[in-house]
């Protein structure tokens, strides 16, 4: 057991047997299931811009989740203190989703194994913020350095420490230790009149040291110079129908869209998925195999155990193009008759657990990157995404490139501005005709947002080409 | 949730304490939020979901010598708010020296406790609310048999409180209330399936739109959808919905905010006294409207809101300026540290049907994508529609592309219709804008 819980377990003698009462009290006869979760969650963020470190914020968050299932219907309470008879209150309000008959004894059950993917410590304890504060600057002087037409740097720091402990009334019982840190470059270049943006960022479940070796941090702000640079060159691009071309890591935010959220287990239960009742039928070109990988050592996407105390998977979606499962919560698991792929996971104590995605990626095919360009005769090669969205009812996706170029006669030619591709999931991946050998994972500063819950998550594929997508612009 | 007025007064008890210790050279501002509710989810003919809110911030910001550090936390109890102000103090020892960092000198708020408006508590009653829900879903489904699932109407009300108070006697609260009621409806099948929304969202309980009129339009919504088409590429006129016009506004907005301006990252840069607009279009901020979504009496500085134009007949007349962005720019600080009401007003004389005023177009009722770049100003989203031609709508478009530059689509909007949305707390009606790119097949 970690100590930041065990700490708070002990100052407010929430003993084993305290616990077992409040499970008897939110898990009644007439629920099926109940869980209650501890968090504690410390997080800071440090920034500078204009060549000042401005301001740095610390920020505290805890409190207990409880919950109760009765069939498909779930009871939600939280409170942000410990004691025991606020927790009581929060369970009484949990389980009034189905009539109360009489309460059950509860025995609470050891911790459940499963194999640390990352360090238990803190990383916001672990270095002095004086150290924070000169990195800042360093940076700071690094890029102004590197390029004259420097406008503007921002640079951010963050990290969050999250220590959570979980029981529920199948006699579970798990704690993990999430440390989480992320560094982030905005560039803004002027020349002329033109002003553009470039930016970069990597983070994982690790602590500030690897942020802070100039070979990890430095590649981040030549690589956001390099954006912005690229952007001062880009031209309108010509909106209609082509064929793309997607480059390696980040890029894969495009299947974390077009088909993750779709094979999500709630949506599928529910039917709302343009994927519901489609295991074992191919929705993909058979060149496209898709996992959902918890498993990844340090990776900001990754967790031990899921917020449910299952230990996180390896779950193939999809198979050489043909749907093989879904993502699973609990809940979900239980009423579709399988069982929890690992993706149970919560925002936090105060927010219900959801299936939710963890690291998703596209394994590599056999092409070399250089083929797959110069088979295409005109399109457009999108080396980067700043982000996208789905509608899982119709299947229907966009994302916007923050970097992309035209493909003329089989080469990169011109950067082209501010594209967005917009595309139907399904019909999407069936024309994923050519997958390259170079699968690449993104470099740790994925969020995603489900109905309004943020987590961190991973997303990664080879560079790959779709014969025909709609891309917006202003040219026709 | 009604006894919370002197709860709060007991915070500030506290809070008052921990300050009693502080260094003479520091200043602390603490802005702390209370707010519980419930929401519940009614799906498939049941009750789904009940989900109780309560939830605390205290943020402590310090200013010591300008420098500047922040701290929050979730829990109340003095010690932690004593642990709290030490950590942003101690902050503040590392950061660095800013001359426009401070507590705001301007008029800020002194009120004790003031009504302005937007306070209507009512008991949470589950029966009640469950059948509201109910009646919502049913509806929905009742409306046409190609409605074939349901996400489900979903209802919450939440009480909230904010309190700010600073070291040199400012001292400001208000309560406020929030009612939604939604719905959202699925319909065709498995090979073509559509989803829509509608909701209702107010400060006062009695004001929600009848849940028989939610469910109904999502339906509506969800139906009119089908068998959707796409379209050629194209330059052509576009309507935006009132809904989606909000969100449209938005983008303005958040170009003219201080922070964007001092940080040169906005493509409103240099434009205060140009003309933006069109000159029948007035666009102006009122922070006192009784039952108004935005409406606050400070800003998150403390500062008091104030009502003023920020376009006059086309023409940018100010930023939006909180303490620090105003310092910055050396301009008058204009209360911005929040958003109040936004009315986006035409001198011209009103229609509610936009698609009569040209020949062919496309109404955009869903805008996918964050592909508004408010550096240049590059505008490019996904979006789903409604092709209209001869003052009817024709077929609904999907999978097209809109995009275009914020700077011409301001200029050319043609007309600004009456039917507006008042959900939000940016008033607009429905826009017809001239010569977009569509992008299709």
């Amino acid at each position: 057991m970690i100590t930041k819980i065990k700490n708070i377990l002990s100052e407010h003698n929430l003993t084993d047997d305290k616990l077992s009462k409040l499970l008897s009290v939110s898990c009644p006869r007439g629920i099926d299931f109940s869980d209650v979760y501890f968090e504690y969650s410390a997080s800071e963020s440090w920034s500078i811009e204009d060549g000042i470190v401005k301001n740095g914020t610390s920020m505290i968050d805890s409190g207990v989740g409880i919950r109760s299932i009765a069939g498909d219907k779930t009871g939600f309470a939280y409170s942000n203190t410990f004691e025991f008879r606020d927790l009581t209150r929060a369970a009484q309000m949990s389980r009034s989703i189905a009539p109360f008959e009489s309460e059950k004894k509860f025995q609470i059950g050891s911790n459940i194994d499963y194999k640390k993917l990352y360090e238990a410590g803190s990383p916001l304890e672990r270095i002095d913020d004086l150290k924070k504060v000169i990195f800042l600057k360093e940076m700071d002087v690094y890029i102004r350095s590197k390029n004259s037409d420097v406008e503007q740097v921002i640079i951010n720091l963050a990290a969050s420490h999250t220590s959570m402990f979980v029981i529920n009334s199948d006699g579970e019982r798990a704690s993990d230790e999430r440390p989480l840190v992320r560094f982030n470059v905005m560039v803004i270049l002027k020349k002329g009149d033109r002003r553009e943006r470039g930016s970069a960022g990597g983070g994982g479940r690790f602590y500030y040291d690897q942020i802070f070796d100039q070979n990890f941090s430095r590649k981040f702000a030549d690589e956001a110079i390099r954006q912005a640079e690229v952007n001062l060159e880009a031209i309108n691009s010509k909106a209609g129908s082509t064929t793309v071309v997607l480059g390696p890591g980040w890029p894969g935010v495009l299947l974390h869209e077009a088909i993750g959220h779709g094979l999500e287990g709630d949506f599928n239960r529910k039917q709302t998925s343009a994927y519901s009742g489609c295991v074992g039928q191919k929705v993909a070109s058979s060149d496209c195999t898709i996992v959902d990988d918890g498993t990844l050592s340090n990776r900001r996407g990754s967790l031990s155990i899921d917020d449910e105390a299952s230990p996180t998977e390896c779950t193939t979606l999809i198979e050489d193009g043909i749907l093989k499962g879904y993502m699973q919560d609990k809940l979900n698991a239980r009423l579709m008759s399988t069982k929890s792929t690992g993706n149970g996971r919560r925002e936090s104590y105060a927010h219900l657990p959801m299936p939710r995605m963890t690291n998703t990626f596209m394994m590599p095919g056999s092409f070399e990157p250089g083929d797959i360009i110069s088979s295409v005769k005109n399109g457009i090669y999108a080396a980067n995404f700043s982000g996208g969205q789905v509608d899982i009812t119709n299947g229907q996706f966009v994302f916007t490139a923050s970097e992309a170029y035209l493909i003329e006669n089989g080469k990169v030619t011109r950067p082209i501005k501010g594209m967005t591709l917009i595309g139907n999931g399904p019909e999407v991946l069936k024309k994923v005709s050519m997958v390259g050998n170079d699968l690449k994972l993104d470099d740790g500063v994925g969020t995603c947002g489900k109905d309004g819950q943020s987590v961190p998550v991973g997303v990664g594929q080879p560079t790959l080409k779709i014969d025909e997508i709609t891309v917006g612009g202003t040219e026709v | 949730m009604s006894e919370s007025g002197n709860r709060v007064l007991e915070h500030k008890e506290n809070i008052l304490k921990t300050t009693s210790s502080m260094n003479k050279n520091t200043q602390a501002q603490f802005n702390l939020t209370i707010s519980n509710g419930v929401t519940i989810n009614y799906r498939s003919n049941q009750l789904e979901n009940i989900e109780h809110h309560n939830d605390t911030s205290l943020t402590v910001t310090v200013y010591n010598d300008f420098k500047k550090g922040s701290a929050s936390t979730n829990n109340l109890s003095f010690d932690s708010i004593k642990q709290t102000l030490d950590k942003a103090t101690n902050i503040a020892i590392n950061t660095q020296k800013d001359n426009c960092q401070g507590l705001p000198i301007e008029s800020f708020t002194t009120c004790e406790s003031e009504d302005i408006g937007i306070y209507f508590p009512k008991h949470f009653e589950i029966d009640e609310a469950t059948e509201l829900t109910k009646i919502c879903e049913s509806a929905g489904f009742e409306y046409d048999k190609r409605v074939s699932n349901s996400e489900g109407s979903s209802y919450s009300q939440s009480n909230s409180e904010c309190l700010i108070l600073n070291s040199e006697g400012m001292y400001g609260h208000f309560k406020s209330t929030d009612y939604s009621l939604s719905c959202v409806m699925l319909a065709g099948d498995n090979q073509a399936m559509e989803r829509d929304y509608w909701y209702s969202s107010t400060r006062r309980y009695e004001n929600l739109e009848s849940p028989q009129e939610i469910g109904k339009k999502a339906s509506s919504r969800a139906i009119s959808r089908l068998n959707a088409k796409t379209i050629s590429s194209r330059v052509c006129p576009i309507i935006f919905p009132a809904e989606v016009a909000t969100s449209f506004f938005n983008n303005f907005l958040s170009a003219i905010n201080g922070h964007a301006i001092y940080k040169k990252s906005s493509f409103l840069l240099d434009k205060l006294g140009s003309e933006i607009f069109p000159e029948f279009i007035t666009i102006r901020e009122d922070p006192s409207i009784v039952e108004g979504m935005g409406t606050r009496p400070f800003d998150s500085d403390g500062v008091l809101t104030e009502s003023k134009n920020i376009i006059n007949k086309g023409i940018l007349e100010t930023y939006l300026l909180d303490t620090y962005s105003a310092r910055k720019l050396n301009l008058n600080c204009t209360g911005n540290g929040v958003l109040t009401n936004i009315l986006v007003e035409s001198s011209e004389e009103q229609t509610d049907n936009l698609i009569n005023l040209v020949d062919e177009g496309v109404i955009i009722t869903e805008m996918m994508g964050s592909g508004a770049n408010l550096l240049t100003g590059d505008y490019s989203r996904g979006a789903f529609g409604y092709y209209f031609k001869d003052g009817q709508i024709k077929y609904p478009v999907t999978g097209i592309t809109v995009a275009s530059n914020l700077t011409q689509m301001f200029k050319n909007i043609l007309h600004v219709g009456k039917d507006y949305d008042i959900r939000g707390n940016i008033r607009t009606g429905s826009i017809l804008i001239d010569k977009v790119t569509i992008g299709g097949t």
